[in-house]
């Protein structure tokens, strides 16, 4: 059969749009918009594009060259192999299987980037909001069998308040889906909703079975590599604050004082990690906050050598070197650095402490070496050591000499030129007495006692402190005296001596130190050695901040004043002995040195009149200083500079002088007198004279400090105003103006800190993110150490000043809508806010359109409302949540988060009120006047309320008057209207609440167990256990409010009333009816049989309808029985029904049974 | 909590004013000792107390603790408010005494600072008001407190007083902007009033006729204005000065200012004053002496980046050491000094790093 097709029809050739627009030769397009609209909507869209990319510009503290490690936490419900994953993830990087995973864990992951991995302790909400806090990506690892738990979503909810780092998921035991379409329908439908909880889009790394332990590697190589080139935007809190996780803890409390005083005393504790955020501030005390520990201060600080350095910045280090060995001369080895795309297996490097990496294993007291199963051969082979441990043995197996062996003939050494000194020579010297006795009896028997150990040039600080403990003047000539400032020998009893002083040194120390003769000796020796000294120059950045010298030896110091030395110094020795007696003081010291006198005073020191005037004579020191000032061709120093610039702006020489003398002023072109040309001229020969005789260093010199002019020259121009307001400037928005500029201050921060010496920029800038340190705490409580579990994440976090006091917060916060009950004022809250975690009890308001905050008892159930609370204070806008329950023992099925807010304000103290509705009763009521009696109980409250507003119930507003003399506390009233005797009179008043100052900082790492953290429990909980019932106000409760309709009388105008009204306003009444009607005239009598039977049937009909209701009244009751056993059985049924639930679930448990998740480590399903 | 109990301890009663306003910035507790133990009458001055009230009234939740004797003071600030506040100066200083300190904190409070102060308007040892606002208010500007003024509602000379000033800062800044000055400004004109209360007009125009002379050979426009006050606005005393200010176009000003004493010639006040004016000019980078202290206090309270400020040898004297170790041991933070090697002066670089501090009393919108 022939298939039958329509007939093609011919395209018609029509005058198209488009051909219109090439008529005669002429594109119209290339001249007019041809789509309007659709251009608009083109560029509306790229716009919103475009917008939708941008961010808030903020600065980005971590540094370039050397960054943090990346913090990866792996976060899930127990049983979904987070253990697995970080091991093959670290296999894959790192080649080295971890059996145990205990603490952080760093690996190299590539050319500039480091990750440390950690396992956040499934059900342990206080970990988890710890992690959350710290960690740059989660991945967070969802049972694909099983679907999102609980935990899963409350971690995103406490990570979406700590400033949602990135989230990655990861799907895990899909192998055991039976077939594929459930397979594919289940992947489909997590991953919707993990897209619904993080954002559209998210990836969801999906990983099958488990082989050999570990993930298929080509989904694990797939992962890291995703990991490997992810970007992270700086978090606001985390820009801010410096923090750090701890991979290492060590107890450093000496043993003598544990064995002293038992193992309950406070403990000195080292913390080893990686910093990230901001610097943290080298100054001594810092405070910080170890997250469920407390706050500290921090004792030292020391940055140590990285354990695990990236290749980029080992190759730096090794370019460093070659540089150094390069300028001393030496041969270099002439390898030059190969550009690798790939890490060498030598730069995979792994450090956990914790962990057993290499068969070591760092506890906190001890290092234990893994020497393999048995059967695998001997151990402890020299040459054929299984491990690092195991070198290290060995290591010390072949050592031949022991110590004291080694430092037989070895001297001290003072200084590095000097020849070395042996022991016995100075036996007898006084200063060194003491030492060389205790390194005798570090021969003999070893140290006994605790020792004051001083360490010789540790941190920067403490050689601070150890020249801010000499107190007085005169101890400061001993660094006068040309020592250097780092003692490196211990002068012990010289340090008691300064102790001593210190301690007793109170308003006068000269007069309290008690060793003249030892004083006097190094008064003796500082005059000296004075001559020779004074000529020292000194370098004022130090003086500055050294405490011990007065404000007046530094500046003599400093400008080298010797002659006046001496006499100042008797000067100051005179005051300080004149003290000793009750003398008036301030006169004679305000007439000799009147500049010093008072430090308050505003006005500064000027010489006097005289010498102004003849120093003013001549202004030419000052001349550069104005703006259109002629420039003097006579002048040594003026010339210097216009040389200067002459060179500098060598290409400009046809411009005007004045402009180059004005250094760039365009304002300076005002006018250009003759002898300014004139001076041009002689100029120009002045400088050729000049530049013969420069030699090529001078020369070079020259050119250098040009090129700093240059650079700051271009630094003024674009780093300081951009041209902000100049619409022609190269920013395009405002967007790009400001990344423009941060920018440009990072470059100035990191210019400015390389010029420093490594000594002053950490005094400055402090200890920088990506810096290994070790941060040591004294007074550490024991329960730390001894319930310390390398699991459980431990985080110092920096504090702000802000942070360290204490306030009334006022929050905004919300009620979670996925908690099931509504929050109640007063009831205690642990909230996260910063790096703290700590009850509180917040009292909810409300606010009353802005003129009061009013107490709420409780939180509304979906909208905001604020909250006041007491606490550590936390600037405004930092996003918080709130627990009620952290034990876990406490915790039912349900979502933990109860509420999430953000701070609003800080304040020390807060205006909250809540309503208080007095009610009286009027018992005379005069015209607008009444009589209240049962509002107040004296007259006294009467008149505390005087002038106050009452209103009735029924809405007349009225004023209190004045007490009543006899009744006890009734009172007059005057209102706009008469009120009924029936009203109610209602004064509405509002009663302060003060929050309550309850401040529990949750120390979950004290504990034992850590999850168990129990505070002050809830009202409900206290009530359930003490069987309370709860307290119920019978006039609180809702119930129908029932009224007797009110019967009226009617209108009664009386006659002498009705008389004079007119006619208009005539009550009208109708006369009576006179005439008789139709039916009244014709009056119907019954009688006879027709009476008898309508009295009949009325007797009937009364019988039956009382039989009626009696039928009635019983089916009713029937019914109600029927009804009540229905009732019956329908919940026996039920109850029938549960049971055999119950019974099944035992039986066949769905997911994992309750009691699971104490044991929650060791979870791990069998399927 | 864990806080309470320690303080950084301040000995000695000089730059009382600037250790209480640090300690409120960086809301850490002071304790300051022996305030004039050795002398006569010890103990806290009576200006010193009325300080201690201002401080207490522009914020919440201070508490200051002052010995029997008086000597010492535990002061633990609170936080800055602010708000509309009345404060009567005591005789013996003048306003400028109180105002001064109120710049560093007003910026940083939660309401904006409005606060009347009656007394004596001018002294010898004191800000006065034209030094405030010519001299002062301008360095808050470059640091990013633009709306700020001091209006005279009344002037009163000492010894009686009478006067009365309106503190008014509008504009409340998260932070200090990041301060980078790295040359010496080129001054454009000098400015100046003189002012006069219950005193003939003419000692006026005769210190303003002294002051151009001296400034005539400097070259650059000078402008005086008279402020000739009246009635009874003027006070209870007679009294007249004057101020100079040389203004530069980057909006650094220096300035010298000077009161008459009676039985002082008016021409020799304004003669004084211009030569001071000079001095100040000579001793200055881009601040000058008396304004040294805010702004490395705003460099200080600033973000945590590297701020610059050029600074000459001549300015580094006690004032300036005393200061900057009371920096210190509140903030922690040290200045470093680079000698400038680019140019032939002995000037230095002041690099800062701004501790980050941030207004936190202010409450998000």
């Amino acid at each position: 059969m022939e298939q039958s097709n329509k007939e093609h029809r011919k395209r018609k050739e029509k005058n198209t749009a488009k051909k219109k627009l090439h008529t005669q030769g002429h594109n119209a397009k290339a001249f007019a918009v041809a789509a309007p609209g659709k251009m608009a909507r083109n560029m509306m869209r790229s716009s919103d594009v475009n917008e939708r990319k941008l961010h808030v510009p903020m600065v980005d503290r971590t540094p370039d060259d050397d960054p943090p490690p990346v913090i990866v936490a792996v976060v899930g419900p127990p049983g979904t192999g987070k253990t697995i994953l970080i091991r093959s993830l670290v296999r894959r990087m790192t080649k080295t299987t971890l059996n145990d995973i205990n603490g952080p864990i760093t690996v190299v992951s590539g050319k500039r980037r480091r990750l440390t991995f950690i396992e956040c302790p499934a059900n342990d909400l206080n970990a988890m909001i710890d992690v959350a806090k710290i960690a740059d990506l989660v991945l967070l690892m969802i049972d694909g069998n099983f679907g999102f738990e609980m935990e899963t979503m409350e971690f995103l909810n406490i990570a979406q308040h700590h400033g949602m780092p990135r989230v990655l998921g990861v799907a895990t035991h899909l192998d055991l889906f039976k077939s594929q379409s459930t397979l594919r329908a289940s992947k489909k439908r997590l991953k919707h909703r993990f897209w619904t909880e993080v954002y559209q889009g998210a990836k969801l790394f999906y990983l099958s079975g488990v082989l050999n332990g570990r993930y298929p590697d080509r989904e694990i190589l797939n992962l890291s590599r995703f990991i490997s080139v992810m970007k992270f935007r700086p978090l606001k809190w985390r820009n801010e604050h410096p923090y750090m996780m701890i991979d290492r803890m060590t107890d450093l409390t000496h043993p003598e004082i544990l064995n002293a005083q038992g193992n309950k005393v406070d403990r000195k504790v080292a913390l080893y990690g990686y910093l990230h955020g901001t610097p943290l501030s080298s100054s001594p005390g810092t405070r910080v906050h170890i997250a469920g520990v407390g706050d500290f201060s921090v004792a030292q600080v020391e940055k140590l050598p990285d354990p695990c350095p990236t290749p980029y910045f080992q190759q730096k280090l090794d370019e460093h070197e070659r540089e150094k060995m390069k300028q001393e001369g030496e041969a270099s080895t002439g390898t030059t650095t190969r550009r690798r795309k790939r890490l060498d297996d030598k730069d995979k490097l792994i450090y956990a402490p914790m962990s057993d990496v290499g068969g070591v294993l760092m506890d906190k007291d001890a290092v234990y070496i893994d020497v393999g199963k048995k059967n695998e051969g001997l151990s402890f082979v020299p040459g054929q050591e299984k491990g690092e441990g195991e070198k290290l043995v060995t290591g010390l197996q072949t050592a031949d000499k022991n110590y004291a062996e080694i430092f037989d003939g070895v001297g001290l050494q003072l200084f590095s030129n000097g020849f070395a000194l042996q022991g016995d020579e100075y036996q007898d010297d006084d200063e060194e007495e003491e030492e060389e006795e205790e390194l005798d009896e570090n021969k003999d028997q070893g140290r006994a006692s605790l020792r004051l150990p001083r360490v010789h040039g540790k941190a920067i600080h403490d050689a601070d402190e150890i020249i801010d403990d000499s107190p007085s003047d005169e101890e400061g000539n001993e660094d006068v005296d040309g020592q250097p400032r780092l003692e490196e020998i211990d002068f012990d009893d010289n340090i008691n001596n300064k102790n001593e002083e210190l301690a007793m040194g109170s308003d006068s120390e000269f007069e309290l130190s008690g060793d003249d003769e030892d004083n006097w000796q190094r008064k003796a020796a500082s005059k000296l050695n004075g001559k020779i000294n004074h000529r020292r120059k000194w370098d004022i950045g130090k003086l500055i901040y050294m405490d011990n010298i007065s404000p007046k030896d530094c500046i003599q110091r400093w400008k080298g004043e010797d002659a006046s030395d001496e006499a100042a110094e008797s000067d100051i020795e005179e005051e300080e002995a004149e003290d000793n007696f009750f003398q008036k003081r301030d006169q004679n010291n305000d007439k000799t040195h009147n500049y010093e006198g008072d430090l308050e005073k505003f006005v500064p020191y000027f010489e006097t009149i005289e010498k102004l005037v003849q120093k003013f004579s001549n202004l030419d020191a000052i001349k550069d200083r104005f703006l259109g000032a002629p420039s003097l061709g006579d002048d040594q120093n003026d010339q210097k500079m216009n040389d200067d610039d002459e060179e500098l702006y060598g290409d400009f020489e046809d411009l005007e002088n004045k402009d180059a003398f004005a250094g760039g002023q365009e304002e300076g072109a005002e006018s250009a007198s003759n002898s300014d040309a004139e001076s041009e001229d002689s100029f120009a020969d002045f400088e050729k004279e000049q530049k013969k005789e420069l030699t090529v260093d001078e020369e070079r010199e020259l050119n250098a400090s040009k090129k700093e002019k240059l650079r700051l020259q271009f630094e003024m121009e674009e780093g300081e105003n951009f041209k902000e307001g100049d619409p022609e400037n190269e920013y395009d928005t405002w967007y790009e103006l400001q990344k423009a500029k941060i920018a440009k201050q990072l470059d100035i921060n990191n210019a400015e800190f390389e010029s420093m010496t490594p000594e002053q920029r950490q005094a400055i800038e402090g200890y920088k993110a990506g810096s290994y340190v070790r941060v040591v705490f004294d007074k550490v409580p024991m329960e730390f150490v001894e319930n310390f579990d390398p699991r459980v994440p431990v985080i110092i976090g920096g504090l702000l000043p802000t942070e360290l006091k204490f306030g009334i917060i006022s929050a905004r916060v919300r009620r979670h809508r996925w908690h099931k009950k509504i929050l109640k004022t007063n009831d205690p809250l642990v909230l996260s806010l910063g790096w703290r975690r700590f009850q509180t009890l917040p009292v909810y308001t409300t606010s009353d359109s802005r003129t009061r905050t009013r107490m709420l008892k409780y939180t509304p159930e979906h909208t905001f409302c604020g909250a006041n609370f007491y606490g550590p204070l936390c600037s405004p806008n930092t996003p918080f949540c709130g627990v009620q329950i952290v034990a876990n023992s406490d915790t039912g099925a349900g979502f933990r988060i109860a509420a999430t807010g953000i701070v609003e304000e800080i304040d020390a103290s807060a205006e909250i009120v809540k309503k208080l509705k007095l009610v009286g009763f009027p018992y005379k009521i005069f015209k607008n006047t009444a009589f209240i009696k049962d509002m107040f109980s004296s007259a006294m409250e009467v008149a505390r309320f005087e002038g106050a507003q009452i209103k009735t119930v029924s809405g007349i507003r009225g004023e209190i008057k004045r007490a009543l003399s006899k009744p006890e506390g009734h009172f007059r009233a005057t209102f706009e209207d008469k009120i009924l005797m029936s009203d109610i009179v209602i004064l509405r008043s509002w009663y302060p609440v003060h929050v309550k100052r309850f401040y529990n900082p949750v120390t979950s790492l004290l504990l034992k167990n850590k999850t168990e953290w129990k505070g002050m429990r809830l009202t409900g909980q206290i009530r359930a256990a003490q069987n309370i019932e709860t307290p119920s106000n019978p006039d609180s409760a809702y119930k129908k409010v029932e009224r007797a309709d009110r019967q009226f009388n009617g209108l009664k105008v009386p006659k002498a009333v009705t008389k004079d009204l007119p006619f208009k306003s005539q009550v009208h009444q109708m006369k009576p009816q006179r005439k008789k009607t139709y039916m009244a005239k014709r009056a119907v009598v019954l009688g006879g049989e027709e009476k008898k039977a309508r009295t009949f049937i009325q007797n009937v009909l009364t019988i039956s309808k009382d039989k009626e209701q009696r039928k009635k009244a019983k089916k009713q009751d029937q019914r109600k029985e029927r009804l009540k056993r229905l009732a019956k059985a329908e919940e026996e049924k039920s109850q029938k029904d549960k049971e055999k639930k119950k019974e099944y679930f035992a039986s066949h448990p769905k997911k994992r049974s309750a009691g699971d998740d104490d044991n929650g480590s060791s979870g791990k399903r069998r399927r | 909590m864990s806080s309470r109990g320690s303080y950084v301890v301040f000995s000695g009663s000089q730059n009382f004013r600037l250790r209480l306003v640090l300690a409120t910035l960086s809301g850490k507790a002071i304790k300051i000792e022996k305030i004039r133990s050795n002398e006569l009458n010890p103990g806290l001055k009576d200006h010193e107390v009325s300080f201690l009230r201002l401080l207490e009234s522009v914020t919440n939740g201070s508490a200051i603790e002052i010995s029997y004797t008086g000597t010492t003071v535990i002061y633990r600030p609170g936080i800055i408010v602010g708000g509309s506040v009345t404060h009567n100066c005591p005789n013996g200083k003048p306003v400028g005494y109180f105002v001064e300190p109120m710049l560093y904190l007003a910026p940083f409070s939660k309401k904006k600072f409005s606060i009347i102060f009656r007394g004596c308007t001018a002294s010898h040892d004191d800000a006065g008001l034209e030094a405030i606002k010519w001299g002062m208010m301008p360095v808050m500007e470059k640091f990013g407190v633009r709306e700020c003024a001091l209006h005279t509602l009344k002037r009163g000379s000492p010894p009686l007083g009478g006067g009365e000033v309106h503190l008014v800062v509008d504009s409340l800044i998260a932070q200090p902007l990041t301060m980078h000055e790295l040359e010496r400004p080129t001054i454009s004109s000098i400015r100046g009033v003189a002012y006069s209360t219950r005193v003939s007009p003419s000692m006026v125009n005769r210190m303003i006729d002294a002051a151009k002379v001296v400034l005539k050979k400097v070259g650059c426009e000078v402008n005086i204005t008279a402020d000739v006050w009246r009635g009874e606005n003027s006070g209870k005393s007679p009294g007249w000065g004057i101020t100079l200010v040389a203004e530069t176009k980057k909006g650094w000003c220096y300035f010298a200012e000077k009161i008459g004493d009676a039985g002082d010639v008016p021409e020799d006040i304004g003669n004084v004053v211009a030569y001071h004016l000079l001095e100040e000019i000579s001793k200055s980078a881009a601040v000058s002496r008396d304004q040294l202290p805010l702004a490395l206090v705003y460099m200080v309270i600033g973000k945590e980046d590297i701020g610059r400020l050029r600074i000459t040898s001549n300015q580094i004297d006690e004032k300036l050491i005393n200061l900057l170790r009371d920096i210190k041991s509140i903030f922690g933070t040290e200045v470093f000094l680079k000698p400038v090697d680019y140019d032939n002066t002995d000037d230095f670089i002041a690099t800062i790093k701004g501790v980050g501090f941030t207004n936190t009393s202010k409450k998000i919108a």
